[in-house]
């Protein structure tokens, strides 16, 4: 491998920002909705995707090392991207332009939103020691806590549609950024599909809130401690 | 010994400022290009059409020698031939190198260089980037300029305007006075020679196809300094324009050269729409009074045309000064890859769609084919010597012009998409010739005593400050405009002697006006306004010269027409005979038998008046009035005759 | 609004150190005029609104028929040429401002001296040899010539950065122009020999990976350049420039 310049390797980060967008932290967001929808289908079937995650090998090291640090990464350089621009919307109103600002507020809430997500479910998580398979009947008991009260379906709804919108939005940046879609048709066919795509997750997850805000159920943790 | 490096001062980032630039660099020596503006900004990217170079890529038979004798002719013969033919014969050359630059050229399925018909020839001559060749052309040349000033070479002052050349005591100029339009501030730049490339006068007119800077304010300097200027009365009035209230917009001649079509409704006053009036009803006038050229004849004869329609025989469209340039026979495919960039300002400007209505258009001024003398040198086989120092230089030693502020390339009238050639051709001419200059030079502009530069320096401080105290009640913006209108009412296509003595008591009237102007802003910062006085001043000085000119030639010659002086030309006549006529009255008397009847008056006539007036016409600045004398045209090549284009 | 006046609103600023202000003018109206029109209409009756006598304002232009790239200026909020800028199409009072992202040198006249310091950035020309006659260039075809003028026509007119959320008065964005003259200069046979350095230059700070794709450059061109596709395509060469550099070298 090759050294790389001062510019390249500022080339570099930005590629990774917006890769990491995609992946991990895109292919992430899909699996996490995609699991919890599934306590659309009942409580017993979320219980068991938990169960599974929370039993993985070597969980704690792929949470770090592919969540939280290209996360955090993603979240940082995101900041400094919408620090180093200036909105201006408000003068040139078309649709794309509205998308960028978009792009950096719901990334800017999505952060926040993480914060109050990590620290009202991993955080207490860790704190209580809840581990394996005492985490679900643990956070489920916690979700529907939250989502008994109005406040925390609005924070879940902000906070789904903003990370569903800034991942579809992001896959839109990533492929015009990394050279994929070129023309002018390309970038708007994909456009609409990366927007489908958006709706889908967004289905996902608000279909979580809904069932959980309707049905609040408890489980017992599935084996026996 | 050490060599020194030689600093060329080039004054203006044109074409021909930046060919001669890339030249100066070539040859190893400085150069400084002056601009009043960012150089990609000059008016040479408002050149439309192509450029003109006989490559003949499709079998028709074009030469070089065939574009010179083209060029001659459209110009009315009035054009030092040597220097013409050597431009025709290094066009092709200079093709291949704008092509090698880049130049985004127009090409054949196979991927080589279009071309297209254009006025005043019957072959396809004219390479183009759609209809912004001009713009390209600039660019390309930008770019290499750019490369070299990247590199070093080239120094720019941009948002500078040149003032006057620092000539000493011998007459040999040292270098140049420079405003910095910024902050206002005056100083000389030394130099071995400097280059005026500082385009045409079209402001004068007020309203012009020309763009704000084309004031023929630097120009004027140098003569208003003792260089001669020749041939001013001959101004192109382009045939087609879109009328406006700030600029007269070119429409391309490459719009006919493409087919375009012009024409009037026969019937007076026809306010039908013009898709409704059939084929029949639309006379056509171009094509039946010129079958063999049609819509390409050279512009000073479609001018005419156009305005003897709508003034003489009053068809003009809506009873208004225009007439229609219809292009709707053609696919919006192929035209907005022929002619892309002009449809489109077309419609931005009068929010009609030239793809599906004929356009509107008037004729308007657009060229200056005098400018500044400048000489040159032949090799004895009717072709240029490139390396003399001659070539290019004004009547003041060390001073040059190269492009539209010169005269030597179009005679009395120039031909479409010869401009850009003429530009480039001359630009980089003026390198390697004045890198010759530089060799034989007596001394370094350092050996040069102080005091020349100071005292130029503090004749355009004060002359300055004289401006900037001005307060009297006259607008410096509106004399200008009234300028313009008088020089459009009466210097234009038909002129007369009364009008055209009317209009030099005008500019007198308009120069005592001058004296009263007031200098509406006197701040430092970044202030047009002294400037633009300025300016003023050159341009009554040079108004004077292009009317003085008409005035005193009583003859029709190319964009040049008297009515008065005006020579019928029999039916049927073929330029041949004159050509006969001339061979046999060598050997004997010409009995009037030879020729169908009335030929032999008209030629004699023709001949007397050739004799006394195809000379160029040169004006030196004597108490405050352009002298005018005349001066032999280098015909040695092509016989003159009369121009027929029918 | 009266049907015998145009009515504008200019901002104006006497240097680049002094603050800005409004002025209020009108002149006669004209049919078919544009904005130059009306400059120059102050210029030979500098009065502002108010009965003052006033200095003219200064701006800048030179074709006035859009292909000089000199007389932008932000219209009614809008940043486009101000010769094509027909006062019949205008609401009233027209509203002039100068450009923002670039130093006011006065009134609408500002310093765009940074486009042209880009050009030579990213080295914005074709390396020829030199001017002697040396042939011919090399073959194009039809559909190459077509995709190089599209972008060749970019006049430096600063619409595209002006209007660019990215591009600020204090950073070192190059902003679409620069961007798509990469994509002409590496498009051209000749101009391709030099395409890695070129790749290069856009690679650093300020360069094509801090385009956050607004696309408001497109919207706002006035030669309708397709900057975003150019973009794109700068992206996708300098993806691999940065991937050849990684893994295959």
């Amino acid at each position: 491998m090759n050294k790389l310049t001062r510019g390249e390797t500022h080339f570099l980060l930005y590629k990774i920002h917006s890769l990491t967008g995609i992946v991990p932290i895109g292919v992430f967001l899909f699996f996490h909705l995609a699991f919890n929808s599934l306590r659309t289908v009942g409580v017993r079937q979320y219980q068991f995707g938990i169960d599974l995650i929370n039993n993985t090998p070597f969980l704690l090291l792929i949470e770090i090392g592919f969540i939280y640090v290209p996360l955090l990464f993603h979240s940082f350089m995101g900041f400094y991207i919408a620090y180093k621009g200036k909105s201006n919307v408000l003068r040139y109103g078309y649709p794309r332009n509205g998308l960028y600002t978009l792009q950096r507020i719901s990334g800017a809430i999505v952060f926040v939103f993480l914060i109050y997500h990590m620290g009202t479910t991993v955080v207490p998580k860790m704190f209580y020691g809840k581990h394996a398979f005492e985490a679900a009947p643990f956070l489920i008991d916690i979700m529907n806590q939250q989502f008994g009260a109005w406040e925390g379906r609005i924070y879940y709804l902000i906070g789904i549609l903003s990370a569903t919108f800034h991942f579809a939005n992001g896959l839109w940046g990533f492929c015009v950024s990394w050279g994929i879609l070129v023309g002018k048709r390309a970038q708007q066919n994909a456009g609409w599909l990366f927007f489908l795509v958006g709706l889908a997750l967004a289905f996902l997850g608000l279909a979580t809130v809904w069932e959980f805000s309707l049905h609040p159920e408890s489980v017992t943790p599935s084996i026996s401690g | 010994m050490v060599k020194r490096e030689k600093k060329i001062i080039i004054i203006g980032g044109g074409l021909a400022g930046l060919a001669t630039a890339l030249k100066v660099c070539e040859s190893k020596m400085k150069a400084v290009l002056v601009s009043y503006q960012p150089l990609k900004r000059s008016h040479s990217v408002c050149a439309q059409g192509g450029i003109n170079a006989a490559i003949d890529t499709k079998g028709e038979g074009d030469s070089p020698e065939i574009h010179f004798y083209d060029t001659v002719k459209g110009g009315d013969f009035l054009a030092h031939q040597p220097p013409v033919r050597d431009m025709c014969y290094q066009a092709p050359a200079i093709i291949r190198l704008m092509d090698r630059m880049g130049v985004a050229f127009n090409r054949t399925p196979e991927g080589h260089l279009e071309f297209r018909r254009f006025g005043g020839t019957l072959f396809s001559r004219t390479a183009f980037a759609g209809a912004t060749t001009g713009q390209q052309l600039v660019y390309a040349l930008d770019e290499q300029v750019r490369r070299y000033e990247h590199d070093g070479l080239v120094e720019k002052l941009e948002w500078h305007e040149y003032l006057g050349a620092v000539i000493d005591s011998g007459g040999i100029c040292r270098g140049a006075v420079v405003h910095d339009l910024r902050t206002g501030s005056i100083f000389t730049l030394k130099g071995d020679a400097v280059v005026l490339a500082t385009g045409g006068p079209g402001q004068l007119y007020s309203r012009s196809t020309g763009s704000t800077v084309c004031t023929g304010s630097a120009a004027t300097s140098a003569y208003l300094q003792g260089a001669k200027y020749a041939n001013g009365e001959f101004i192109q009035i382009h045939p087609t324009a879109i009328p406006g209230l700030d600029k007269l917009r070119l429409m391309s001649e490459s719009a006919r050269g493409e087919g375009g079509r012009i024409w009037v409704p026969r019937k007076r006053d026809d306010d039908r729409d013009p898709l409704d009036i059939p084929d029949e009803e639309r006379y056509y006038f171009l094509e039946e009074n010129h079958p063999l050229f049609g819509n390409l004849v050279p512009r000073d004869v479609a001018s005419r045309e156009i305005h003897d329609v709508v003034y003489n025989k009053k068809l003009g469209v809506g009873g208004d000064a225009m007439v229609y340039l219809d292009l709707t026979h053609h696919t919006k495919e192929y035209l907005d890859n022929r002619l892309g960039g002009i449809l489109d300002i077309y419609e931005k400007f009068t929010g009609e769609d030239p793809h599906k209505v004929p356009m509107k258009i008037f004729p308007a001024v657009h060229y200056s084919m005098g400018g500044l003398w400048v000489d040159y040198e032949t090799d004895g086989h009717g072709m240029i010597d490139h390396r003399s120092p001659r070539n290019q230089m004004t009547s003041i030693t060390g001073l040059y012009a190269a492009g539209e502020a010169e005269y030597q390339y179009h005679g009395a009238n120039r031909l479409g998409a010869n401009s850009l050639l003429s530009c480039i051709y001359a630009g980089l001419l003026a390198g390697p010739c004045i890198h010759s200059y530089t060799q034989h030079l007596d001394k370094a502009p350092e050996d040069v005593s102080s005091s020349v530069y100071d005292d130029a320096r503090r004749h355009w401080e004060s002359r300055f400050q004289e401006i900037r105290s001005l307060n009297g009640n006259e607008n410096p913006y509106s004399l200008h405009q009234e300028l313009g209108e008088s020089l459009l009412a009466n210097v234009l296509i038909v002129r007369t002697n009364n009008k055209l003595k009317e209009t030099l008591k005008t500019i007198d009237d308009i120069e005592t006006r001058a004296k009263q102007v007031n200098c509406l802003d006197t701040s430092d910062w970044a202030n047009p306004t002294p400037s633009f006085i300025n300016q003023l001043y050159n341009m009554i000085h040079l108004s004077r010269i292009i009317t003085q000119g008409a005035l005193v030639r009583d003859e029709c010659r190319g964009a040049h027409f008297k009515p008065e002086f005006a020579l019928e030309q029999p039916d049927r006549f073929d330029p041949h005979e004159y050509i006969d006529y001339i061979e046999k009255s060598h050997y004997e008397d010409v009995a009037e038998t030879d020729f169908a009847p009335g030929h032999l008056t008209y030629m004699k006539q023709f001949e007397e008046k050739e004799n006394h007036w195809r000379k160029s016409t040169i004006a030196q600045f004597k108490n405050n009035c352009p002298d005018i004398s005349f001066e032999e045209v280098d015909a040695s090549l092509v016989t003159p005759r009369p121009r027929k284009y029918d | 609004m009266s049907n015998n006046e145009i009515e504008l609103k200019i901002k104006r600023q006497d240097g680049p150190e002094s603050s800005p202000y409004w002025e209020r003018f009108s002149v006669p109206y004209k049919p078919h005029s544009n904005v130059i029109f009306c400059l120059q209409e102050i210029q030979r009756r500098p009065i502002n609104a108010d009965g003052k006598d006033v200095r003219p304002v200064v701006w800048e232009c030179n074709c006035l028929e859009e292909v000089c790239g000199s007389c932008t200026m932000v219209i009614n909020g809008k940043v486009r040429q101000s010769c094509t800028a027909l006062t019949d199409q205008l609401k009233q009072p027209i509203v002039l401002e100068p450009m923002s992202k670039f130093p006011v040198v006065r009134d609408l006249q500002v310093d765009r001296s940074r486009m042209f310091e880009n050009l030579k950035k990213v080295k914005a020309w074709v390396k020829i040899d030199g001017t002697y006659d040396i042939g011919e260039g090399p073959v194009v075809s039809q559909t190459d010539r077509n995709k190089a003028y599209d972008l060749s026509q970019c006049m430096t007119c600063g619409c595209c950065l002006e209007a660019c959320p990215q591009f600020q008065l204090n950073n070192d964005f190059l902003g679409a122009a620069s961007f798509s003259q990469v994509r002409y200069f590496n498009l051209h046979p000749t101009g391709a020999m030099n395409r890695d350095e070129r790749l290069e230059s856009v690679m650093g700070e300020g360069g094509i990976a801090d385009c956050g794709n607004a696309q408001v450059c497109v919207e706002v061109c006035p030669k309708n350049i397709p900057l975003t596709e150019s973009i794109a395509e700068i992206g996708r060469q300098t993806t691999w420039e940065i991937f050849k550099k990684l893994f295959f070298k």
